[in-house]
């Protein structure tokens, strides 16, 4: 009797757990309802990439020297440094230059250990081909200047997130004169005591 | 009960005697007055399944911050016309191995006793196609044919996952009908009528105090729960479960018969929420009675004005209601995980059948116990 009785008390309580759950997880999803979106409306709006973005690589033929440290300091020895010996001023004379964008995973490395800063990173990402030969750039693509989304007239810049003013989530509508939120790199070596900023 | 004749605005009545005032006799009068409510009423469930349409993804967006439809007209609100108009331009493939004749009627037996279950609706006292005496179980036993036309294409489809969709659906709607036809019984118990008009007519005495849903709580979260079953929305939407079953029985479909599966599965989820707001939210009655309103303000309440604006407040009441709950059933749709069959038919069998037959024995000693209000 008191078996039965139990059992029919742990069904009961059982089912209002059930129910109570299911509540709690409506008010989650009826919560949400008051969240707005924050949606960057792609092709029309986009966002610009922070400065220390890793896009896509720029390459300036004229300072490079051909050591190939790019090549040595890349994870799969990717860029391809075309150059041959000039015997007479015995130095090496560079030929073609070239990085298969359709492989690099924009780790960045060539661009670190560059010694003469002839390899730098853009904020161009939009790298979509319709055939993936066309993404093996050759020195004069690398060296093209990158697209910008700020100069584009057809498209509204946003701001990320990390850089629109404290407490504010949605881009749209922020002046550009607000101040991010946090302080910016110079005011961070301000604020340093003099001799430590080196 | 069928021959209620409680004041109200009655269309039907004042059109056939314009008619009759033509010169007509009664019969052809009746006969053109015939093809007016069907057509409005299919017009009204076709407008009905547009709106769900738009809600149904406005509000997931807006659940899932983000924006939803947004170019075709304002807000999107074209966005349904604009896939149902896409469907009917697309070709009506039916695959080579499928069974040709069974494959057309399957989409046909699954919408035509969902829109023939609108005969049933009340958006006011006279505001019908028909008060059949019969009503609320002329709907079960309409929605006991939908199983058939789902298990019919399942099976002419010639597919394994359509096959399981189908069974699913009929294993689904057949074990769910029962707790539903239950927690219908205890209603149509205090009601002493199968006649949704009858059933309304009960709800009406004081308001939002005398909804079903205060004598039958329990009957309203399992009629709700079932027609959420019967309708294959999210966490009972087994028999076309996306990631387990690609489309079920709808796999092999395209164009115009996927529209029939879209429209009825749509048609259905408003037919639901519009017989829970009759059965248990008090159907086109406001909150507060319009005769008291009326009284308050001192009207007549048999004022032609005064009788098109309860007329009109009782459409704005049950299709408002019917919405509410279908906000819950999309709610409901991004809140609760799917079940498993085995879950699915543990809950029908083992929790709302039983609880469906101790709610009807507990109504029935009420209604002995307190007559007057549970209905004499």
């Amino acid at each position: 009797m008191f078996g039965f009785l139990k059992k029919v008390g742990d069904y009961t309580r059982d089912a209002v757990g059930a129910a109570n759950y299911l509540t709690q997880g409506l008010a989650v999803t009826f919560d949400h309802l008051r969240r707005r979106p924050i949606t960057v409306q792609y092709p029309y709006e986009k966002l610009i990439p922070s400065e220390r973005y890793r896009g896509r690589i720029h390459y300036e033929f004229d300072k490079c020297i051909a050591c190939e440290v790019c090549v040595r300091v890349c994870p799969i020895n990717l860029p391809v440094v075309d150059w041959v010996m000039n015997k007479a001023t015995k130095k090496k004379e560079l030929r073609n230059y070239s990085i298969d964008f359709g492989v690099c995973i924009f780790c960045g490395n060539c661009v670190e250990y560059c010694p003469t800063n002839c390899l730098s990173m853009t904020e161009e990402y939009e790298l979509a081909a319709f055939d993936r030969h066309s993404l093996n750039f050759d020195n004069i693509a690398l060296g093209r200047l990158p697209t910008s989304v700020t100069s584009d007239p057809a498209v509204v810049p946003l701001r990320e997130l990390v850089y629109l003013p404290k407490g504010v989530l949605d881009p749209h509508d922020v002046p550009d004169t607000a101040p991010r939120v946090g302080k910016l790199p110079e005011q961070v070596l301000e604020s340093l005591p003099s001799g430590d900023a080196s | 009960m069928l021959t209620t004749t409680a004041p109200g605005l009655d269309l039907e009545a004042s059109f056939e005697q314009a008619l009759q005032g033509f010169g007509l006799s009664p019969a052809a009068a009746h006969l053109l007055w015939l093809p007016l409510p069907m057509v409005l009423v299919l017009v009204a469930a076709v407008v009905g399944v547009l709106v769900n349409v738009w809600l149904e993804r406005k509000i997931s967006a807006a659940v899932q911050q983000r924006i939803g439809p947004e170019y075709a007209g304002a807000l999107g609100v074209l966005q349904p016309m604009a896939d149902g108009l896409k469907l009917v331009f697309k070709e009506d493939i039916i695959p080579a191995r499928a069974d040709g004749l069974l494959f057309t009627l399957g989409p046909v037996l699954v919408l035509i006793p969902v829109i023939l279950s609108w005969l049933v609706v009340p958006f006011g006292q006279h505001l019908l196609i028909s008060n059949v005496g019969i009503g609320i179980f002329l709907w079960i036993s309409l929605s006991s044919i939908q199983p058939i036309g789902l298990l019919m294409s399942g099976y002419a489809s010639n597919n394994k996952y359509s096959l399981l969709g189908g069974l699913r659906a009929a294993a689904q709607s057949i074990s769910y009908e029962i707790p539903l036809a239950l927690a219908v019984l205890a209603v149509v118990m205090m009601s002493n009528s199968l006649s949704t008009v009858d059933i309304v007519n009960q709800q009406t005495g004081a308001g939002i105090l005398s909804w079903n849903i205060w004598r039958q709580p329990v009957g309203f979260v399992i009629f709700w729960i079932c027609a959420l079953a019967e309708c294959e929305r999210l966490p009972f939407d087994l028999p076309e479960a996306e990631e387990e079953l690609v489309a079920g029985y709808q796999t092999e479909y395209s164009g115009m018969k996927f529209a029939l599966f879209y429209l009825g599965s749509y048609i259905n989820l408003v037919l639901s929420a519009l017989l829970v707001s009759v059965l248990y939210l008090g159907g086109w009655g406001f909150p507060i009675p319009v005769e008291w309103l009326a009284s308050w303000l001192h009207q007549p309440i048999d004022a032609p004005l005064v009788q098109l604006i309860t007329g009109s407040v009782g459409i704005v009441m049950t299709v408002l209601k019917a919405y509410l709950l279908v906000f819950l059933a999309i709610l409901l749709r991004w809140t609760t995980p799917r079940v498993r069959i085995d879950q699915l038919l543990d809950l029908g069998w083992k929790f709302l059948l039983p609880i469906a037959l101790v709610n009807l024995l507990i109504t029935a000693a009420l209604k002995l116990a307190f007559p007057a209000v549970f209905g004499g």
